[in-house]
């Protein structure tokens, strides 16, 4: 009785194991005939009822082996029944395995590609896979391989844009290219099409663009700033945009270091005129999207950069009338009065906006100590530098009132301000965060046993 | 929502050890490659909760060996996978928790991890070739805990980390790379392995970590992002490397990691009512020892190991 179980079980494997295989070979079929796919969805079998079948096949789509109940394929779009998933992976994950475990031969390998790319497409994160494939297009260079492969990685992306892996497989595959001395600007301008259909708030995607930039010609640069103005402003909460943003303006300050002196200083007059429009442009999206952290936070990096830069062309060129650090301090200034008398709103964005102008003066006060005491002195149109964080948080000042005053004083009588962490605290306490700066510091626990022991050499 | 209560340790150790006899399991199947990993995070947390040995150890190690490549020196993320320094430092970590370094052949993985680092002081992740900050901490942090720090160039390995520095303090995943909690994690910690916290600005990184916390009292990887469980981990144990811990709001932190618990069958969600795994159950129980929580093992910020297997390893007499 119980033999006849285990017997009845096995055949029941079996006929699920051929089942896969069956699907596994028209799934692979489909993707041999069909090098474009560029999507592909795993649907809800109901879902996958109502996609249109208009092909005709051999199989009536009632019968369980029929590929066209789990299989459909039409416009460069495959969909996959979601119902046989588990079976198809197995399969695939069978199939691989055994040619990459009989690696010889031509025939050998054109099976390890087929089976590889079946269960990547199923399973993208299996490295070992996609390191197979690196195997064999090791072997000899073919440009048009290794085109068909970044389409691969651009299909699968598509549906599963943070995919590491697959990211890590393009970047070796253009590298490759890179070192076979072909023009990878092409490419380039591929990648950057690309990643910005997968880049929403995609912090491995826009690595992978950050990656391409020193691929990328000064022109390219130029290009790549210009065509992104648009993304950004269309995702004012996505920090990631505005990181592409600085690491482009960056690399366009390392491209004024060329031996013509007069091309180099064309390029910088360029670059800070860039700077200049980065700036207003900034400050305009600030103004029409209130209270967006990564507004602010491309600003800190602007303004800083900005005051030194104007700070050191002050010191080599003879200041005559106004200052232009000053000017541009009073401006900031100005901004941060603008959202401090904004009048509140339903969402409590102003107040948001509030917080983050005060956190931004902070920043530049602290980072450009070369400017705190014109930047303390300037506030005074607004208040102190204490009133305006109290305002910038009305509750605190009700509550904390005298904690705020403690730790200001701290921070009024250093210069060193390694010791003293009051501005942090402040800030700590604007966010609403702690209760008073006595509890914050009581937070602070047994560390020093730990950094002992790993000081130790 | 409402109020996440205490740590339900029990619930958890009885989910990570019904987890890891799940194997068969789709969602078990297409994680095979990094059940290596998968390994730390769970034996990781029942140590945490006085809990390890609820597992066999010698199954445990005999297993973790059938993912050794013996010709590389380095271990693939299962059986059959292949060698990564992400799957050797799991390896090597989860054989600490054991005592059973001495099951390697310390040499041949140390030559390993020691030949992937590159002309400039960075590190690959394997033969392939990606470069990444965190490579740089899996090589500096595996070497270290095998004693054999010497088998690479130190000096440049912390200057290749110190060029992914921002302005803004954080680092990324490479030289101009966007500041990343988890890269932020990675350089730290090497950092302060090498000895190196010196080129860190604590105020200005510290200021940025501190940012994390978000109003409900999880913390962020990135500027505008939810928060998740698992930078618990990451900001935290950075926070602790650098002294600036007191700038967040520990109750608030634990309150939010103590809400993502499934509190009927056990483990941790990335934020409240999701659908719980492994990763976010390490990394919710280690925040948790970060803050001294009741009835969990200290965890050393830099080794991501409990303190006292550290300890064992560091102040045992030299080899």
């Amino acid at each position: 009785m119980e033999q006849e179980a285990v017997t009845a079980l096995v055949a029941d494997q079996e006929e699920v194991a051929l089942l896969g295989e069956g699907i596994l070979h028209h799934f692979e079929e489909i993707l041999h005939q069909d090098p474009l796919i560029d999507e592909v969805g795993f649907l809800h079998p109901t879902q996958f009822q109502s996609l249109e079948h208009s092909q005709t096949g051999y199989w009536t789509s009632e019968a369980p082996e029929c590929p066209r109940r789990y299989l459909w394929c039409k416009d460069h779009k495959l969909a996959i029944s979601m119902e046989i998933l588990p079976k198809l992976y197995r399969a695939a994950r069978h199939a691989y395995s055994n040619s990459a475990a009989a690696k010889d031969g031509p025939l050998m390998e054109i099976d390890l590609m087929r089976h590889s790319k079946a269960l990547l497409i199923l399973c993208p994160d299996m490295l070992t896979a996609w390191n197979s494939r690196k195997m064999v297009l090791s072997v000899n260079y073919d440009f048009t391989k290794l085109k068909d492969e970044l389409q691969l990685c651009a299909l699968i992306l598509s549906y599963s844009p943070i995919n590491e892996s697959t990211g890590s497989h393009r970047r070796w595959v253009i590298k490759k290219v890179s070192e076979h001395n072909q023009d990878v600007s092409e490419l380039i301008e591929r990648e950057s099409v690309l990643v910005k259909e997968i880049a929403e708030m995609n912090y491995r995607a826009w690595r992978h663009r950050c990656w391409l930039i020193p691929y990328m010609t000064r022109e390219q640069v130029l290009n790549e700033l210009k065509k992104s103005t648009r993304w950004n402003e269309l995702h004012v909460a996505d920090n990631c945009c505005f990181h592409y943003r600085r690491s482009l303006l960056l690399a366009l300050l390392d491209s004024c270091h060329v031996e013509d002196t007069e091309d180099s200083l064309d390029r910088k007059s360029e670059v800070h005129l860039m700077w200049k429009e980065e700036l207003t442009w900034n400050e305009m999206l600030i103004k029409r999207y209130q209270g967006r952290e990564s507004l602010w936070i491309h600003r800190r990096f602007l303004s800083q950069w900005w005051v030194k830069f104007l700070l050191s062309s002050e010191e080599t060129e003879c200041a005559a009338g106004t200052s232009l650090v000053d000017l541009f301090l009073a401006q900031e200034i100005y901004l941060l009065s603008d959202c401090l008398n904004a009048p509140a709103d339903e969402f409590g964005e102003a107040c948001v906006q509030t917080e983050l102008a005060a956190l931004y003066i902070l920043w530049i006060s602290k980072q450009v100590p070369a400017v705190k005491l014109k930047l303390e002195k300037r506030l005074h149109s607004v208040g102190s530098l204490e009133d305006v964080l109290a305002r910038a948080c009305p509750l605190l000042k009700a509550e904390q009132g005298h904690a705020l005053q403690h730790t200001y004083r701290v921070t009024d009588e250093t210069t060193t301000y390694d010791r003293c962490d009051a501005p942090l605290n402040l800030l700590i306490l604007i966010k609403g965060l702690f209760g008073t700066p006595t509890a914050a510091a009581a937070a602070a626990y047994s560390v020093g046993h730990c950094l002992c022991r790993l000081r130790r050499p | 929502m409402g109020d996440g209560g205490e740590l339900a340790a029990e619930k958890h150790v009885r989910y990570i050890v019904t987890v890891e006899k799940r194997k068969d399991s789709f969602e078990s199947l297409v994680m095979e490659h990094i059940r290596l990993n998968g390994a730390y995070w769970g034996l990781t947390t029942l140590d945490l909760l006085h809990k390890l040995r609820a597992v066999e150890a010698d199954e445990v190690i005999e297993w973790i060996m059938s993912c050794y490549h013996p010709e590389s020196g380095g271990f693939g993320g299962n059986v059959g996978h292949d060698a990564h320094v992400l799957y050797t430092l799991s390896a090597v970590q989860v054989l600490c928790l054991f005592d059973r370094l001495d099951a390697l052949d310390v040499d041949k993985v140390a030559d390993y991890i020691a030949g992937l680092q590159n002309e400039d002081g960075s590190f690959s992740g394997d033969i392939w070739g990606e470069v990444d900050t965190r490579f740089s901490y899996i090589a500096i942090c595996t070497l270290s805990l095998l004693h054999r720090l010497e088998k690479i160039n130190v000096q440049k390995a912390v200057d290749y980390i110190v060029s992914c520095k921002n302005l803004d303090g954080g680092f990324g995943a490479m030289p101009g790379g966007e500041s990343h909690a988890g890269q932020i994690f990675c350089c730290v910690g090497a950092l302060a392995i090498t000895g190196s916290l010196h080129h860190i600005d604590r105020d200005l990184l510290g200021w940025w970590l501190c940012e994390r916390q978000c109003k409900e009292g999880g913390l962020n990887g990135r500027p505008e992002k939810l928060a998740d469980v698992c930078y618990s981990w990451w900001v935290l144990s950075s926070l602790i490397m650098i002294d600036r811990v007191h700038w967040i709001d520990k109750d608030k932190l634990a309150k939010f990691i103590l809400n993502c618990q499934d509190k009927e069958n056990g483990g941790i969600s990335d934020r409240p009512d999701n659908a719980v795994d492994i990763y976010h159950t390490y990394f919710g129980v280690a925040g948790l020892s970060l803050m001294e929580y009741p009835g969990v093992k200290p965890m050393d910020p830099a080794y991501a190991l409990p303190l006292d297997v550290v300890n064992r390893i560091f102040l045992r007499k030299e080899h």
